[in-house]
């Protein structure tokens, strides 16, 4: 923005340059209508320089935004050189008496021939300076050496003409500079690289126009060689260092649109193919962009192939890609996709079809119940998708003309294939990122529930103490502990697992905490309410899955504790120095809705004394593996609670963990760990 | 993961399944693809051999509580024979052995069946 400003501001100030020296050279051609002498000759020659040299650069300046687009440059040189060409042919008939040296003391005339002389100026400068911006388009190397050397022989020839006005016989350094500028004009008008970069079009369009241009350079440069010319003798009367510029820039402009004219001759065959190329480059970088930015596969999938008919000069494509093992098409360009699906069918049934690379077959070679099906496309390409040595889909082209694929074409083909390779496994990997924050948004979502389901403190009594451990395992499974206070003696306590994991898991548990919260105030009897509970989750359960409960009920003042097991590990009373599972018959809730689960059902009942410890636990517990795979077991589980038993029950708790997650640190968790201790501490 | 194999094979009209490995979610599927094709095939007489599975968890203990009822209303079932002690203790907590037959030899199983046919 600033940068701009400045030029801007810059630039300005070059025009201003310009204005006050042309003025100072229009009031000094004034005051001095005859410059005979060396010293006058001198001072307008300088003068007339610091004009060319200002508007030179104030043109520079403003043809170089132009740079992208050489046709403007092109044209407006042609331009002025056809203005050149007018005025000078026209000047004969209408201004002759101008060139009269007489008639300058003419203010009329005078105005007249100096206007002419500034038109001349500026389209001569003008001319230079797009020459100057065509020379140095699309140039790799640095080049300024060429044509500063070719400026200053300008400059050199430019003022050698003074020496003829010393000597008339001076004329060797003139006409040594002259020729070595012309030498020099030769060499820079080969550059001319930008023209490769033309589309075949803008080629033919060039052709016509740098022939009339170099014909019309060409006369101009003749014409003004004419002596009798008026345009000559005006300009030549006022200043003979830009007469010789003015032939020099026409010389230019001959030889360079000469140049031109045959480079482009030569460019002409070659152009479709870098056309192709051109066109296969930025297909390619539009289609890089895409994947990056574009997450829909479909739409890339569109681009791909209206990309690929276009650069394969092809009339139809067709993008097939395979899901769950079938191949289907995803984009049609230019083609239905009953036509799409046939010919794609058919090739690759056909025995000639090999996967490993790109493919052709061609309306003559194939066989004829094929040419039937084939008889609007003339000619097909197909081209594997492939990653990882697996073929994902194909890419195909097709022709209605009688013309074989080549091998650029070919090559492009398996480009673009390649591409769409990249793309559809982004999208692939876009899915699946999407559908794993999924899960582990619904693996949140378990956790939630689950730890809003368990209760958030232990009972508390001073005839006993309760300690209760959950540990979640990654997948969130179905454990589930609760304590209910059925009235002023009554505790009821269940520990649960539902089977299966994640959310669906969790829900069960949700149901299973609400039927005992709302059953056990109303059946008392532990049995009696375990097959209450099966009745009821019959309508919930899958087939496959099932719940294992533990549910008892603790008298607080006397410690008898009445409990029944539907499936669930054993209970573990440690009672003095002998421990002992407790593992009443009892099926799993889930497993039988008939008689089989009440007829098995046995409720237990015990009772516990002063220091007794009870253990209701999640088979996450024994089944807790090390790294060799070796599950945690009942003896490690009962031994720690035998020779802890006389500590706190939160003690206990706490070395139970411990011991735990010493024996299973190298095994990742697979399953909730819950435990529910409770210590008896009264004396019966 | 830990691997699992299944495989099914025909000894008269029953049709026996050994199981290989770790039986758990993962590999649950693989068991029920074999029960679905016993079920398309009409052959309901099933004895699982475990002899060779080390491990089973709940999801592999739900593929036989989904499949029991339809080979019964069919005049079928599933047996069990050959468990380890460690495999059996499983299903014994859950109360298995109630509902389900088990035995220790496939052959006990099989002939279970055939006496079952002849009455």
């Amino acid at each position: 923005m600033l940068q701009n400003n400045l030029k801007n501001i810059e630039r300005a100030k070059g025009l201003e340059n310009a204005i006050i020296v042309s003025i100072l050279l229009f009031l000094f051609s004034l005051i001095f209508p005859q410059r005979d002498s060396f010293l006058l000759a001198l001072i307008s020659e300088s003068l007339i320089l610091l004009v060319l040299f200002f508007v030179f650069s104030y043109i520079k300046s403003l043809l170089s935004t132009k740079t992208d687009s050489p046709f403007s440059l092109v044209l407006n040189a042609g331009i002025l050189a056809a203005l050149i060409f007018f005025i000078i042919s026209v000047s004969n008939y209408w201004f002759s008496s101008l060139a009269d040296k007489e008639s300058n003391q003419n203010i009329i005339n005078f105005l007249f021939s100096i206007t002419i002389i500034f038109i001349f100026l500026v389209a001569v400068i003008y001319i230079l300076a797009s020459f100057r911006e065509l020379f140095y388009l699309k140039q790799k190397k640095d080049l300024t050496v060429y044509f500063n050397t070719m400026q200053v022989f300008f400059l050199l020839t430019f003022f050698s003409n003074l020496l003829l006005k010393i000597d008339e016989t001076l004329d060797y350094p003139y006409n040594s500079f002259f020729v070595v500028s012309i030498v020099l004009i030769s060499l820079n008008s080969l550059r001319v690289s930008w023209i490769a970069f033309l589309v075949k079009k803008q080629k033919l369009y060039l052709l016509l126009v740098s022939t009339i241009l170099s014909l019309l350079f060409g006369l101009n440069f003749g014409l003004l060689h004419n002596e009798t010319n008026t345009i000559r003798q005006i300009i030549y009367n006022f200043s003979p260092g830009l007469y010789s510029i003015l032939n020099l820039t026409m010389l230019y402009g001959m030889l360079y649109f000469g140049v031109i004219f045959f480079t482009t001759l030569f460019h002409l065959p070659t152009a479709e193919a870098f056309d192709r190329k051109a066109l296969e480059v930025s297909s390619l970088m539009d289609l890089t962009k895409l994947i990056t930015q574009v997450f829909d596969f479909k739409e890339l999938a569109d681009t791909v192939t209206s990309i690929t008919a276009n650069v394969c000069n092809s009339y139809a494509a067709w993008l097939v890609t395979r899901r769950d093992g079938e191949y289907e098409i995803s984009s049609v360009h230019k083609i239905s996709y009953v036509d799409a699906d046939k010919l794609t069918k058919m090739l690759l049934n056909s025995d000639e079809y090999d996967n490993s690379r790109v493919q052709t077959f061609y309306y003559d070679s194939v066989s004829s119940e094929f040419r039937s099906e084939m008889n609007d496309w003339k000619s097909i390409a197909i081209a594997p998708l492939k990653l990882h040595g697996q073929i994902n889909g194909f890419l195909l082209t097709a022709r209605q003309k009688d013309v074989n694929y080549d091998e650029d074409e070919k090559k492009s083909l398996q480009a673009f294939a390649d591409y769409a390779t990249v793309s559809l496994e982004n999208a692939k990997l876009l899915k699946e990122s999407i559908e794993k924050e999924r899960l582990e948004k619904e693996l949140d979502v378990a956790r939630d529930i689950q730890r809003k389901i368990l209760p958030e403190k232990v009972p508390q009594s001073d005839n006993f103490q309760v300690a209760a451990l959950f540990v979640p395992a990654f997948e969130v499974g179905g454990d589930y502990y609760d304590f209910f206070y059925l009235d002023d003696d009554n505790l009821g306590f269940v520990v649960a697992d539902v089977s299966g994991k994640g959310i669906s898991a969790a829900f069960i548990m949700a149901e299973v905490k609400g039927i005992f919260e709302s059953l056990s105030k109303l059946i008392l009897n532990p049995r009696d309410l375990l097959i209450k509970v099966n009745e009821i989750l019959k309508e919930s359960l899958d087939k496959k899955n099932f719940v294992t409960v533990v549910y008892g009920v603790l008298n607080k003042n006397s410690g008898v504790i009445n409990f029944a097991r539907a499936g669930h590990p054993p209970i573990i009373l440690c009672s003095g120095n002998k421990i002992e599972r407790l593992q009443p018959s009892g099926i799993g809730i889930g497993l039988d809705y008939s008689n089989g689960f009440g007829n098995s059902l046995k409720e237990m009942q015990i009772v516990l004394k002063n220091e007794d410890i009870i253990a209701f636990y999640s088979d996450g517990v024994p089944e807790a593996k090390n790294a060799k795979d070796e599950d945690f077991g009942y003896e490690r589980f009962e031994n720690i609670i035998l020779q802890n038993r006389n500590k706190s029950i939160d003690e206990i708790t706490n070395i139970l963990m411990q011991e735990l997650s010493l024996f299973s640190k190298d095994h990742s968790q697979h399953d909730d760990i819950t435990l529910v201790l409770i210590k008896w501490n009264k004396k019966n | 993961m830990a691997d699992f194999n299944v495989n099914l094979r025909d000894v008269g009209s029953v049709s026996v399944i050994d199981v290989n490995g770790y039986l758990d979610a993962h590999t649950a599927p693989e068991l029920e693809n074999v029960f679905n094709k016993l079920l398309d095939q009409k052959n309901f007489k099933v004895v699982v051999n475990f002899s060779d599975l080390k491990y089973i968890s709940s999801a592999g203990l739900g593929v036989f509580m989904a499949y029991v009822e339809t080979m019964r209303e069919n005049n079928g079932d599933i047996k069990f024979s050959n468990l380890k002690d460690n495999v059996y203790n499983i299903f014994d907590l859950l109360g298995f052995p109630i509902l389900y037959e088990f035995y220790k030899d496939e052959q006990e199983a099989i002939q279970k069946f055939n006496e079952m046919s002849k009455s």
